[in-house]
């Protein structure tokens, strides 16, 4: 039953609100408005409608990187759903079963790098991948794959799918725990009634747990998501503001980082940085509210 | 249907005994009830034979065949859960159909069977519905429809009232009892409900601190208890216990000095009493009768006088709340139409043969033939 | 007795810890590797990476330089205070904030609470263009003031969130009897509510605290300045410069770890009970 609300009301609320409208929404709305300003080469901002977005998207420059980074975000974001998410599920799945000895103790050690820096991350895989110290080679050659071993980090092709399975070994700890969470949520007994009318682990996990866990695995899609479309740190951590090779690491966050921060010769353009990221916003929004409104309500009510 | 048999059956957890040497025969058709306070084991037994929880010693016999090992769904067995554990995602067809799927039945003999329990229980109206679109009543009627269709050898039921309010409950006791005798299966029932135990069961058990008490029919656990705890459990209000010394023990009968000048002869076999010990004699409140004061010889009748400290009226009878001079407290059933006030000071007695005996160690002590 | 349902039921445990176990040595491997190698001599790290330090190649002498420089006792204090700021401040903020928009009444509310759940979704980093404008104006550019704010700003919409889940959890007697008693609205909060929602504060701590910690965005955009480096930032440039004192960038990596690995070992458990108890729903 909810109070009245009085003034206390106000007080509790306003230092959390004011301070979240000063330094997230405002900003928000302000680059938004932003990005219909443009600066010229002298430096002076005047507004300039829809110019910036109609520079991204149809000056061959400005498109060209735009586009590189969006094909190559989308990548990123299927890499992580094809792989960190499946293996979240498997691990969680493992992990809720009755009776695993030292759950706990997995549990502790599969979050662990989560919490780590993409500085030490970066660095340490870089170091594992590399051709001059020869751990991954000297691994592979111990299973008779040494020839498939190359300097996945340095090429055009692989630059990128070897950094995302970087972020994948990162951040699998929170779907993983997302999903934990969920497993467990379900009540024993239900489970215990499907063994009673003989359901074997296969079909306890498709009928069961399965369609129980979907609304969570919606979120988990979704987070991934927003995150993929955020991602910044590592490919900065490990190949710098430049995400070479040669742009094939390039993501929105670091074109954006480079567009209105400005990179070696290039100015920056805070206009121009500000229409990019708008439309990183409007491609977040889109893909967040197709998910609110399309699929979690469908996965709701699977969910029973 | 089918036939259990327990024999010696224990439970641990690791160094944790919870089920000592379990002996139990269930006969084919039988509804037995197992009883006891939370904690004695009741459910981890029912777990067991459904297969959930694995049995440490001992053997468990379904018609015949050992199957300590094998898993729930080869056992012939259906549970009704005391939580219901319907799955929450699909439609109430869909939980009755989940098991017959598993089992291979085709769509047709699904469906035949799926309709025909619903109309037992009256939830075919709920069919698509799901779980959380229905009420406490109706869950539980599709949990024992889940049971029913795949036509088990045995039924077990988890405490499947507890769940629900009191009018419920007595409406679908009414309702267990009938199924029972409908489909004429073997049931093992866990409730720690005396009331129910007494209402439902062919049989009740009697369990405490993993251990059975007893077992035999509601009428032989009220009428002639085993020791001190099933004489307590059955029974409402509780059976009234009064410390008491013998003074004279043979086979035929006892003497027992109850208070200063209170002495009555008992049919109770002595054989294994001496004179001078100390024991404790139940009488149920049901037995004790506001006295008339008609002057009846001592030895005959055991008799106290006190206080009226509380009355309870339940229409038909009263039930009277006495204090003695002593500190002994007494709970008497007297009828309807008795005119008592607290505070009236009044005289309860009790016939020798309705004395249940009980030595130090609470066990009870038998009755010659004349008792 | 093994009969086939045994020997069928061991083979799946083992085929469980297997996967959850090699799946660790996974986790482990790169984390170790960085850990064990910062202990050898530039000649042991690259001879035998994957050996561990010998009597000959153990060496603390990376250590001994990163210590020495007083650089990185500044960075390890900034990212302590901004982290623990930050921390502290989104718990107090963030537990009004959930109370207020739980507990009463008031047009907008709900409003409100969709406002600020906007902020998980979508990441505080696209408004950075502004962000930095802000700050130019306010004068706060390098300053730990800056990125102590911006982090605020980042962290209450989740945690308010997840103590919002907590809040509504109180008992409604509590709350009814204090008041019924004539305690004051600040006083029920402070003193009946917050130590009840606990458990929540060591999720919202972990979830909110480790990406602060480890944050390269923000302290490269508002306060890139020597003194105000973080050990993140710093350890990063570091990285960068020293890229062949191998002993000293290992030594580094393995210190800037370090904080964050101690506290999740104390929090871990509390954190597992938090999620458990429904705080991610």
């Amino acid at each position: 039953m909810k109070q009245k609300a009085g003034w206390p009301a106000i007080v509790f609320l306003a230092p959390a609100l004011i301070v979240y409208t000063a330094f997230s929404a405002w900003p928000l709305l302000a680059t938004l408005r932003l990005g219909l300003y443009a600066t010229d080469d002298a430096g002076h901002v005047a507004f300039a409608g829809l110019a910036n977005f109609h520079k991204l998207l149809f000056d061959e420059h400005w498109w060209g990187a735009f586009r590189n980074a969006m094909v190559n975000n989308v990548e990123f974001f299927a890499i992580h759903t094809l792989v960190q998410n499946p293996v979240a599920l498997l691990l969680a799945a493992l992990l809720s079963l009755r009776g695993v000895r030292g759950a706990p103790a997995y549990r502790t050690v599969l979050f662990l790098p989560t919490l780590l820096s993409v500085v030490i991350i970066g660095f340490a895989w870089q170091l594992i991948l590399s051709p001059l110290w020869g751990v991954t080679e000297k691994l592979m050659g111990l299973v008779g794959l040494a020839d498939h071993f190359g300097p996945w980090l340095g090429q055009e092709d692989t630059a990128l799918p070897t950094i995302a399975l970087i972020s994948v070994w990162q951040f699998v700890g929170v779907p993983l725990m997302l999903i934990y969470a969920a497993l467990i949520a379900i009540p024993e007994e239900v489970v215990e009634a499907a063994q009673v009318e003989g359901a074997g682990p296969w079909r306890i996990f498709w009928r069961i747990r399965l369609p129980l866990i979907l609304p969570t695995l919606g979120l988990v899609n979704i987070l991934t998501f927003v995150g993929n479309f955020n991602a910044f740190d590592l490919v900065y951590a490990v190949k710098g503001a430049l995400a070479g090779p040669n742009f094939a690491s390039d993501l929105l966050g670091t074109l954006f980082y480079r567009t209105f921060f400005g990179y070696q010769s290039e100015v920056g353009s805070a206009t121009m940085g500000a229409a990019l990221a708008t439309l990183m916003f409007f491609v977040i929004l889109a893909g967040v509210g197709l998910y609110f409104f399309v699929i979690q309500r469908r996965l709701q009510r699977v969910a029973g | 249907m089918s036939t259990v048999r327990l024999s010696h059956v224990s439970k641990s957890y690791g160094n944790n005994p919870v089920l000592h040497d379990i002996d139990l025969e269930i006969a084919d058709g039988e509804l037995v009830v197992l009883v006891g306070p939370s904690g004695c084991g009741k459910s981890t037994l029912l777990r067991m034979i459904c297969g959930l929880e694995p049995i440490t010693a001992g053997e468990l016999r379904i018609d015949d065949r050992v199957v300590n090992d094998l898993p729930p769904a080869q056992r012939g067995i259906a549970m009704v859960f005391q939580s219901y554990a319907l799955y929450p995602h699909m439609t109430v067809r869909g939980n009755m159909a989940f098991g017959l799927q598993i089992a291979g039945a085709s769509r047709a003999d699904r469906e035949a069977r799926i309709l025909a329990a619903a109309k037992a229980l009256h939830i075919d109206h709920l069919l698509d519905r799901r779980p959380r679109e229905l009420s406490g009543g109706q869950r539980q009627r599709v949990a024992i429809g889940r049971a029913i269709v795949r036509q088990p050898k045995l039924f077990l039921f988890d405490e499947p009232l507890s769940n629900l309010d009191a009018a419920l409950r007595v409406k679908t006791r009414i309702e267990l009892a009938r199924l029972h005798r409908e489909l004429a299966a073997t049931m093992v029932y866990v409730t720690h409900d005396q009331v129910e135990a007494m209402t439902l069961g062919d049989r009740i058990v009697v369990m405490h601190e993993g251990r059975i008490q007893q077992a035999g029919s509601p009428l032989e656990l009220y009428e002639h208890p085993a020791n001190r705890f099933v004489a307590t459990f059955i029974g409402s209000p509780t059976i009234n216990l009064v410390p008491a010394t013998t003074q004279a023990c043979s086979a035929a009968g006892i003497r027992v000095e109850v208070h200063a000048g209170c002495v009555v002869d008992a049919p109770i076999d002595g054989s294994a009493l001496a004179p001078g010990q100390r024991v404790e004699l139940g009488i149920r409140p049901e037995h004790l009768s506001v006295a008339d004061g008609a002057g009846a010889d001592v030895r005959e009748c055991l008799r106290f006088g006190g206080e009226v400290t509380l009355i309870e009226q339940l229409g038909e009878s009263h039930l009277v709340y006495v204090r003695c001079a002593d500190g002994l407290e007494l709970v008497a059933r007297a009828p309807g139409h008795t005119r008592l006030r607290i505070g009236d000071r009044i005289g309860l007695e009790a016939g020798p043969k309705a004395l249940h005996v009980f030595d130090a160690q609470g066990q009870a002590c038998r009755r010659t033939a004349a008792g | 007795m093994t009969t086939p349902a045994r020997i069928g039921a061991i083979g799946r445990t083992a085929l469980v810890h297997l996967t959850l176990g090699g799946y660790c040595l996974l986790v482990l491997g790169p984390i170790l590797l960085v850990i064990l190698n910062s202990f050898k001599t530039r000649a042991g790290i690259f001879d035998a990476p994957l050996a561990l330090p010998t009597h000959d190649t153990l060496s603390v002498a990376g250590y001994a330089r990163v210590l020495g420089d007083a650089a990185m006792g500044r960075m390890f204090l900034n990212s302590f205070v901004v982290t623990g700021l930050s921390l502290a401040l989104i718990l107090l903020l963030g537990a009004m904030a959930a109370w207020a928009l739980t507990e009463y009444r008031f047009f907008g509310n709900r409003l409100l609470a969709l406002f600020l759940a906007f902020g998980i979704m979508v990441p505080i980093r696209l408004g950075s263009v502004a962000i930095l404008q802000e700050m130019v104006a306010l004068d706060l550019v390098n300053t730990l003031t800056a990125l102590v704010l911006v982090y605020i700003a980042q962290g209450l919409p989740l945690a308010v969130m997840i103590l919002s889940e907590f809040v509504a959890q109180v008992p409604q007697e509590l709350k009814d009897a204090a008041r019924c008693d004539g305690v004051g609205e600040f006083r029920i909060f402070f003193q009946v509510v917050l130590p009840l929602i606990r458990p929540a504060v060591a999720t919202v701590a972990v979830f909110t605290m480790v990406p602060i910690w480890n944050d390269l965005w923000f302290p490269l955009i508002l306060a890139p300045s020597e003194q105000t480096q973080t050990v993140t930032l710093g350890v990063q440039q570091f990285v960068g410069q020293f890229a062949t004192d191998w002993n000293a960038v290992l030594a580094a990596l393995s210190l800037a770890v370090l904080p964050i690995l101690v506290l999740y070992a104390v929090f871990s458990r509390q954190l597992i009970r938090g999620i458990t108890a429904g705080a991610v729903k």
